[in-house]
């Protein structure tokens, strides 16, 4: 038994103290960090305990309920909520019998995993070619058929720059949804809704009650996995617009990397951090609790 | 009367018929049609990744020139092998380090149950969800501290660490399914248990493996964030920063930049189709079960 528990732990143990070296001194180093004015020119020089003004100044400065807005409302919850409808509509036209008939259904399927297999640079980068105002393909097909006159700067214009940057994130990243989704799909045995069509059940109430009760557990981890994913998200926003025009499109993350490797400050991006840790764990928190614990308890 | 009611019976039926027919028919049109835009909206930005790196301005529209190699010459003119040895060497060893590592912690996880197995296979999964930028105040001042930027061994480490919380999660995944029964009964025969993983286990759960670190490997190839933080010198840096040396200040170079963006693209489609079967099995299984 000895043996066996010396075994378990060498097992562990590189795994381990990787994940304690890159995770957990780091954000503990931030915590501290966070209660200084540290600058990145003084590294070796410290900084000074402030104690709690980095998150004072934060927390009721202007720029606070812009960027938690920006993080929850533009960039997780639109984009999560699309790419799951989305994602269900992919699933379910795929497996349409339709499809599965033509043999259409392997190709089409290839085909939509294609953008997953895309570097999320690479997706920002011919997004942003694509969507150029001057020699853009987008501009030049909607001047071609009249939609509008002026070409649209899509990442410049405050009205389109939000729904452009969501736009990349979920071709980018619906794929993986709508293929696990599938893979559920597939795994609803037939009979079920046959049973359900002789005793006269229409396509809705067999999806209502057949097929969505069967996703439920699948919708729920993914939903999970995304938020978490999309909310931690620094690489779409600055590549795509760098934050900007100015800071309109600036979020939590990217207001991290800009205090800190822009204007030099540090210890109040760390603060940043540290606030940005907080609302996702008590969002991780409130949805184990109450939103789905059933469903995340079996997965685990 | 009967044989009238019967006609009506029928021909009611013919029409319901008739208007199935019509309506799934209509059905037909609506899903092609859905799908026709569903496949033009996802695999034409990545045909033109392609289609653009070999035209002279990157892929203008109403440009009649030929293809041309010209962009790929100019890009591995000005550096772009450096980038890609760069990402070569360090993806590689940091696949290499973290899918041992995963290994060993996976096997564990699967054969063993112990006190402390669910709070820490928890606390892996957690490094899933970890806002990874706020790492990077703290690495960095490490790193600095240490001589660590602008270096192999740092981003390795990074790399292993940001790889190894998907790993164990894929590997265990996998691991469960091949029987303990065999690790048991070699046991019996006298086997060490490191005998039992390499000879028994390790070949069985190969193409686990390999799927695992191939998409670990994908995972640093195309990671951004922190090569951004820690690579400043331009011959250290990775591939993907490379790309962004092609926006200049005022001007784009859309060629060299679609060239760059589908040497950065064509690993990742080669590696990732093959694979993508088993890997969203995997992710369907691990969230199911």
């Amino acid at each position: 038994m000895r043996g066996e528990r010396l075994f378990i732990a060498g097992m562990l143990a590189p795994a381990f103290v990787v994940l304690a070296l890159f995770y957990a001194y780091p954000t503990l180093q931030n915590l501290l960090v966070s209660f200084t004015d540290l600058s990145l020119l003084g590294l070796k020089r410290g900084g000074n305990w402030v104690g709690l003004d980095n998150y004072r100044e934060f927390l009721t400065g202007p720029e606070f309920r812009h960027v938690l807005f920006n993080t929850v409302v533009w960039l997780t919850a639109l984009s999560v909520a699309l790419r799951l409808l989305m994602g269900l509509g992919i699933a379910l036209l795929l497996d349409s019998a339709l499809l599965r008939r033509w043999r259409l259904s392997t190709i089409a399927k290839v085909a939509v995993l294609m953008p997953w297999a895309t570097p999320p640079i690479v997706a920002v980068v011919v997004w942003r070619w694509m969507l150029e105002p001057q020699n853009g393909i987008v501009n030049a097909v909607l001047r071609n058929l009249h939609i509008v006159d002026d070409p649209v700067a899509f990442f410049a214009d405050l009205r389109t720059v939000w729904p452009s940057v969501v736009m990349v994130i979920v071709w980018n990243t619906v794929p993986i949804v709508a293929v696990s989704l599938l893979a559920s799909l597939q795994s609803i045995p037939d009979e079920l809704n046959e049973a359900a069509a002789l005793d006269g059940a229409s396509r809705l109430q067999q999806f209502r009650y057949i097929t969505l009760p069967f996703l439920m557990p699948t919708i729920v981890v993914l939903t999970l996995m995304s938020v978490f994913w999309t909310f931690n998200n620094f690489v779409y926003v600055w590549l795509a617009t760098g934050a900007g025009p100015g800071t309109f499109t600036n979020v939590l993350a990217t207001e991290i990397y800009i205090k800190a490797f822009v204007d030099f400050r540090l210890g109040y991006s760390s603060a940043v951090g540290i606030v940005m840790a907080l609302v996702m764990a008590g969002f991780g928190v409130a949805y184990y609790r109450f939103v789905a614990p059933r469903e995340l308890k079996e997965g685990m | 009367m009967t044989a009238l009611s019967l006609d009506m019976a029928s021909t009611g039926q013919a029409r319901t018929r008739a208007r199935a027919t019509r309506s799934s028919a209509l059905g037909a049109v609506v899903v092609l049609l859905l799908t026709a835009i569903l496949l033009l909206f996802m695999v034409y930005p990545v045909a033109y990744i392609f289609y653009g790196s070999l035209k002279p301005g990157g892929g203008l529209l109403g440009d009649t020139a030929g293809f041309t190699l010209a962009n790929y010459r100019r890009i591995f003119a000005s550096g772009f092998f450096t980038f890609t040895r760069n990402s070569l060497a360090i993806c590689l060893a940091a696949t290499a380090v973290s899918t041992f590592i995963s290994v060993c912690a996976a096997y564990v996880f699967s054969r063993f149950r112990f006190r402390a197995r669910a709070a820490l296979f928890g606390a892996v999964l957690l490094g899933q969800m970890f806002p990874w930028i706020i790492l990077v105040n703290p690495l960095f001042i490490v790193f600095a501290r240490w001589g660590l930027t602008n270096s192999y061994p740092g981003m390795i480490f990074c790399y292993t660490a940001f790889t190894i919380p998907f790993s164990v999660y894929m590997l265990t995944g996998y691991l469960a399914t091949v029987p303990k029964s065999l690790d048991e009964a070699a046991i019996i025969d006298g086997a060490t248990r490191f005998q039992v993983i390499w000879r028994i286990v390790f070949p069985i759960m190969l193409p686990g493996i390999v799927a695992t670190a191939t998409y670990a490997f994908l995972l640093c190839w195309t990671e951004y964030l922190f090569a951004l933080a820690f690579l400043t010198q331009t011959d250290m840096k990775t591939l993907p920063l490379g790309l962004y040396q092609f926006f200049g200040d005022d001007r784009v170079d859309w060629g060299a930049v679609m060239a760059a963006s589908a040497v950065a693209t064509l690993p990742t489609l080669l590696l990732f189709l093959p694979l993508q079967s088993r890997l969203a099995s995997g992710l369907a299984a691990g969230a199911v079960k």
